[in-house]
Formats: structure tokens, C-alpha cells, sequence
């Protein structure tokens, strides 16, 4: 591989823009990956071996990768971090970049969807299953309340989220 | 009496409102009363506003803390996820440039984020605020010989520095043991007591992975404790463990019948001797076994007004 430093500087600068403040910090001992689940369960880019690609300038070639999506935002890795990186905020970084260049599952655009539409990521009627349980048939939360709808779906409107073309 | 916000979050209220029904029972015997948030929304989740755009997750988190501060209350969760969540958000919000570009956003809906809510788990609430000795007083059935295995779940363990109340140790938690222990059960160690149950992002995006992460853990917790029942204080776990047990079973995965699992609230609900049908009515495991177990005759310690 050819190390390019415009690369690794555009690299870096994207993660940090999306929030991934700590990475130059990484020194890749890998302690992050050594607690985090989805390393565990053999996702390959999480944690040191993303962070490693990224220092090295890949990140148009990775944005394809599942791996960032399987994160569990646990942070394992934010916690055992010796350098302050705070590795969950770099995998959440990429996961933005990726977002926002729309490539993310198609099953992902059903949460969206369902908080821009009801204010709640999860969305199935509650109606039936209160009642049994005694409870009022609707929830106190915005998937009753038109108001709070609206002021949700004006911070999304208004927001990066909003530009994409999903709702 | 302590009012607290109850933040419901997605699946409690909507898929699991037994849960949503216990938190509604217990709290006002042990002396907090819970009072809706009304208007509250998804906190929200991981896989939406978080992965596209940071200050989008602050302003529609925040948006839900300026609903408790209306009302002059701090925020209790059910979800793990939710707290997480809202308290990283909180935190992102100390930073002043931020804070103030989210109040921007919340502007365009006349709200403005002055962060004079803390953030609790309804797991801290009962730890913290109410105490297990409170608990104890309140039991109609002692739990006594009953062995449980525990699962805090992730969200509200790390990263410890965003959170209000934390454990000594969060890769040794220990204040779930401590709620269960207060209903005379036991609460054995099991080696993977940390191990995250595969829910989440992670089940989304690699179902296979998911379940053999749950795998280990279950396995764990089967061999090492042989628990008669699973109870967690995250609703997300939850769903893995009641869920997630039968396709082991069907699969020839697991060679035993699956744990009957209960979000704690459910299990002290019992305990207090509140009907079934409402605190403990939805599950894929069939749990009327240890249902009846735990509210029989011979358990009876008083009966409580």
C-alpha cells in the first residue's frame, strides 16, 4: 500500500468533522479492541483496525464495510482507552461519513422513517397490548401528540438528516 | 413524595408495556412517584440521529430533557440504550460552542436546553434513591432459594465518565445483584456477567453474530449458575434473552429449555404482589411456571396494604 499524506490528512479531517475528535491520539495499542463485542463477534473494521485504516488514509476504499454498523456503542473501548481516544466516537464518525454518503443497509431507512414519521425509531401500534395490560391504549410519548411531531420533524428537517432525500 | 420523569422511551411503551405497567406499580409504594413526560420521544436511538449527525442527536435528545425541565424533575429510563444515550448527549452539551449550537436548533421550536435535569436508570432510582432495605420492607413474597442471573447491559455501565451514578467497578457491577439479593434470591457470579448479550446495532446488521455472542453468554450462564430465571434492568436485553432462547432451542443450538426472563421491575412487581396480567403478561417464553412459583402460598411473608 502507498501511503499518501493528503490522504491520511483528508482521512482525519473527515472523521474529525464528524466528530471523532480523539483519533490523532491513537496510538493503536489496542486495548479498545480487545473489550469491544463487535470485535468479538468478527466484525472486521471496529475500534484499532479502523482507526488503523483510517490513519492510513482509507476511507473511500472502507465505506462499503458493515463493520461500523454493527457497533453496539457499548464503549468498552471509550472506557479501557489509555490515550483518551474515545474509539466509539471514531467508529460513530465513520458511521456519519458513510451515512451521509447514503451508504447504509436499506433495512436502516425503516427507523428513519418511523422517527421522522412518529417520533419513535421503533414504531408498532400499542394500542391492543396496553389496554390488556391496563394501561391507557395511547402513550404519553410523541406517537400521540401531533405538537410533538411537528417539533420533531422540524429539528430533522432543518438538520444534515433532512438534506438526504429520506422523508 | 420524589417525583421523577419517567422517560419511556420505544419498546416499553410500545412492545413491552407490561414493563411500562411495573415501573407504574412499584414506584409509588417505595416512595417515588413517576410522572409522564408527555410528548417525549424516541431518545433517540443509535442506528437513527447518532449515525447521521451529532448536534441532530443533541437537539432531539435534549429536546426530551427540556420536557423535565419544564416540569422541574430529574429523568428516570427503563432503556439502557436511553440512557446512554441522553446522558452522552448531556455530556456533549457541557461544552459550551455546542450547547449553543442546539439551542439554535431548539429555538426553531421555542425550547432551550439549560441541562438542570440529571439522568437516572430506573435501576439507579431503586438502588440509589429508594435502597434495598426499602425494597425488603416492601416484599409479599420472599424470593428465597430461587436462584437468578443477572444482565446489567452496556448502556449503563460505560463509558462511566458521561454518567450520574456509576458502579465501583463497571466491569464488576454489582448493584442489579444487590436488587435481586434484596428479594431473598440468590444471585450466583457467572464468568461472563460483562459480556454484552449481542442485542442492538449488532443484531440489526449480522442476526449470526448476534446470536453467537448470545450464545457464549447464555451458555455461561447455564453451566456456571443454573439459574432458575434471568432478570435485567435493560429492555434491550431483555428482548435478546426472551426472544433470542427459543431460536437456540429450535435450531438444536441449546439443549435445554430456555430461562424465563424478566425486566427487574417485573420481578419485584411479583414480589409485591402484583397481578401477573399486567407486570408480567408478554413474553415468547412461557414464564406462568415461575410466575406461580414466585407468588405461592408458602412464600407469603405478610400482606402488604
Amino acid at each position: 500500500m502507498i501511503i499518501d499524506q493528503k490522504k491520511i490528512d483528508e482521512a482525519v479531517a473527515t472523521i474529525i468533522d464528524y466528530g471523532g475528535h480523539g483519533i490523532r491520539r491513537c496510538v493503536q495499542c489496542g486495548a479498545c479492541s480487545a473489550v469491544c463485542p463487535g470485535v468479538r463477534a468478527g466484525f472486521p473494521l471496529l475500534c484499532r483496525n479502523l482507526i488503523r485504516h483510517l490513519l492510513n488514509g482509507q476511507l473511500e476504499e472502507i465505506i462499503e464495510d458493515a463493520s461500523s454498523w454493527g457497533c453496539q456503542a457499548c464503549n468498552r473501548c471509550t472506557e479501557n482507552c489509555p490515550r483518551d481516544v474515545r474509539p466509539q466516537e471514531v467508529v460513530f464518525a465513520f458511521r456519519r461519513y458513510q451515512a451521509n454518503q447514503l451508504a447504509f443497509s436499506t433495512s436502516s431507512v425503516t427507523s428513519q422513517m418511523n422517527l421522522f414519521e412518529t417520533g419513535h425509531a421503533v414504531y408498532t401500534d400499542p394500542r391492543e397490548v396496553r389496554k390488556m395490560v391496563g394501561l391507557p391504549e395511547v402513550t404519553p410519548t410523541s406517537a400521540f401528540d401531533d405538537l410533538a411531531k411537528i417539533e420533531i420533524q422540524t429539528l430533522i428537517s432543518n438538520s444534515p438528516m433532512g438534506e438526504l432525500g429520506l422523508f | 413524595m420524589e417525583k421523577i420523569g419517567m422517560y419511556l422511551g420505544c419498546n416499553i411503551p410500545l412492545k413491552a408495556p407490561d414493563v411500562e405497567q411495573s415501573f407504574r406499580k412499584v414506584f409509588p409504594p417505595l416512595g417515588i412517584e413517576p410522572v409522564d413526560l408527555q410528548g417525549a420521544s424516541c431518545c433517540p436511538a443509535w442506528g437513527t440521529a447518532p449515525s447521521f449527525d451529532l448536534n441532530t442527536w443533541c437537539a432531539i435528545s435534549s429536546r426530551n430533557i427540556t420536557i423535565a425541565e419544564a416540569k422541574g424533575v430529574d429523568i428516570m429510563t427503563g432503556c439502557n440504550s436511553c440512557f446512554g444515550v441522553l446522558s452522552e448527549a448531556k455530556h456533549f452539551l457541557e461544552n459550551s460552542e455546542q450547547r449553543k449550537v442546539v439551542n439554535a436548533s431548539l429555538a426553531t421550536i421555542n425550547r432551550e436546553f439549560k441541562g438542570t435535569s440529571d439522568i437516572y436508570h430506573v435501576a439507579h432510582v431503586l438502588h440509589r434513591k429508594v435502597g434495598v432495605e426499602k425494597i425488603k420492607e416492601s416484599l409479599k413474597y420472599s424470593l428465597d432459594g430461587l436462584k437468578i442471573a443477572v444482565q446489567t447491559g452496556c448502556h449503563a455501565l460505560w463509558p462511566s465518565d458521561v454518567y450520574k451514578v456509576k458502579e465501583d467497578n463497571p466491569y464488576h457491577p454489582t448493584m442489579l445483584r444487590e436488587l435481586c439479593e434484596a428479594t431473598g434470591a440468590t444471585v450466583p457470579h457467572y464468568s461472563r456477567l460483562g459480556s454484552c448479550c449481542g442485542m442492538g446495532g449488532m443484531r440489526s446488521t449480522d442476526a449470526e453474530k448476534s446470536l453467537k455472542l448470545f450464545r457464549e453468554k447464555l451458555m455461561s450462564i447455564k453451566e456456571e449458575t443454573d439459574a432458575d430465571l434471568i432478570v435485567t434492568t435493560c429492555s434491550s436485553c431483555f428482548l435478546q434473552f426472551d426472544m433470542s432462547q427459543p431460536i437456540l432451542k429450535e435450531r438444536g443450538l441449546i439443549d435445554f429449555d430456555p430461562i424465563p426472563t424478566f425486566y427487574y421491575t417485573q420481578l419485584l412487581a411479583l414480589a409485591m404482589g402484583f397481578d401477573p396480567s399486567q407486570v408480567a403478561a408478554i413474553s415468547q417464553i412461557d414464564r406462568s411456571a415461575i410466575i406461580g412459583e414466585i407468588q405461592s402460598e408458602k412464600r407469603l411473608i405478610k400482606e402488604v396494604a
